[in-house]
């Protein structure tokens, strides 16, 4: 290790390693550069660890204690609707009950991101194609995609306490949303149904996708063409 | 996980929460709402969580996605988190002598949100990385020019002088 590396790793407040560290002994330059970017630290962590506010702790649990019944009561008020759909559903049809009684949390997240990140993600850009191409390649190739429909929007995204390749898709029956999951793997299909949108999370090679339309059929239909 | 793990995820993470969005906000009340909002969503979704070693990041990646919200509702206002945008060192040259705090305040989000993670979230190189969807280098670099410029921001003004004088 040269003066030049030392400097250069020690920038980036990863750590000294035992490389360096050896270095440092041996350098008349470096020692003292180690001492006052210690004190530099010590200063940029007392600024960056402003004061938080007086009670916030408290104020943060006594709004999260208070939005719960309410939450919960959202969550009792759906799944009253859920049966009530699927005991109506059971005079449709088997296939449209399947689709109501489930209630898989992925799925259900699919449609939620749908509903209210969706917009947001497409309003902060797109990735570069050749990004996408590489970091899908392993999951659901891109020219698998464009076999099933026309990619309008591909960004990353944070979900399901991971990341996430957010598509938008035009099928040619409608339009689709993927959210392809590289890093959450997945046995078996699941589904779920709410506020007029369907959503089924399937296995792939590498992770899982959600899948969230519009109607059973074309959710169905293009985890039929992912799967094939 | 149940309830009570939550509950003793904030209290545990609070601070440093509200101190992240602090710093990509650079508003108390609006950190304190980002903090609030996020937490609220993430209690939501945490059945949803199946890694309860990731909870720590996960805490932190809802709190950048709620800020993100933010600034995908109000607009060009706040700062972007993927565009640096400006070179701090011609940008703020003029900011010799500046105290860490208020150096600290004239970077660019991008530059320091990594060095907020890094040193109030604990996290590596490689976590930030993953955490911002960036690559393990772009994070080095950040970190790296975010160091340089607290450096040039923070010299005494001697050396602002002394500059000046060579010129």
């Amino acid at each position: 290790m040269n003066c030049l590396d030392y400097r250069r790793v020690l920038l980036t407040g990863d750590g000294e390693t035992e490389a360096m560290r050896q270095h440092r002994l041996q350098c008349a330059h470096c020692a003292p550069l180690f001492r006052e970017h210690g004190a530099m630290e010590n200063d940029l962590r007392r600024a960056l660890e402003v004061a938080v506010p007086e009670g916030f702790t408290e104020r943060l649990a006594e709004s999260l204690a208070t939005q719960r019944p309410v939450a919960s009561a959202q969550r009792t008020g759906r799944r009253r609707f859920l049966a009530a759909a699927a005991v109506g559903a059971g005079a449709i049809g088997l296939g449209l009950y399947a689709w109501i009684g489930r209630d898989d949390p992925m799925a259900m997240a699919s449609i939620d991101f749908v509903i209210k990140e969706e917009a947001k993600s497409i309003m902060m850009g797109a990735m570069p194609r050749a990004e996408a191409e590489s970091r899908l390649a392993d999951s659901l190739p891109l020219a698998s995609i464009e076999r099933i429909g026309q990619i309008r929007h591909i960004s990353p995204c944070p979900f399901g306490g991971g990341m996430a390749y957010h598509v938008v898709l035009m099928t040619p029956q409608d339009k689709v949303t993927l959210l392809i999951m590289p890093d959450s793997s997945r046995r078996s299909r699941a589904s779920a149904s709410h506020d007029g949108l369907y959503a089924s999370v399937v296995p792939l090679r590498k992770g899982s996708v959600g899948v969230v339309g519009m109607s059973a059929a074309v959710v169905d239909s293009v985890v039929g063409a992912i799967q094939a | 996980m149940a309830d009570p793990d939550f509950d003793a995820a904030v209290r545990s993470h609070a601070g440093d929460l509200y101190r992240y969005a602090y710093w990509l906000a650079r508003d108390r009340q609006q950190a304190e709402d980002i903090v609030q909002e996020a937490l609220l969503r993430g209690w939501r979704a945490f059945p949803r969580l199946r890694d309860p070693s990731a909870l720590k990041s996960w805490l932190f990646s809802i709190v950048r996605n709620e800020f993100l919200r933010l600034v995908a509702k109000n607009g060009p206002a706040m700062q972007s988190l993927d565009d640096p945008g400006m070179e701090v060192s011609d940008e703020r040259a003029g900011l010799f002598g500046l105290e860490m705090r208020d150096a600290l305040m004239a970077l660019p989000v991008a530059y320091a949100e990594p060095l907020a993670l890094q040193v109030l979230g604990g996290f590596s190189c490689a976590e930030i990385a993953t955490f911002c969807d960036t690559t393990e280098g772009a994070v080095m670099t950040r970190l790296t020019r975010a160091r340089q410029a607290l450096r040039r921001l923070i010299a005494p003004a001697e050396a602002a002088g002394r500059k000046g004088g060579e010129s």
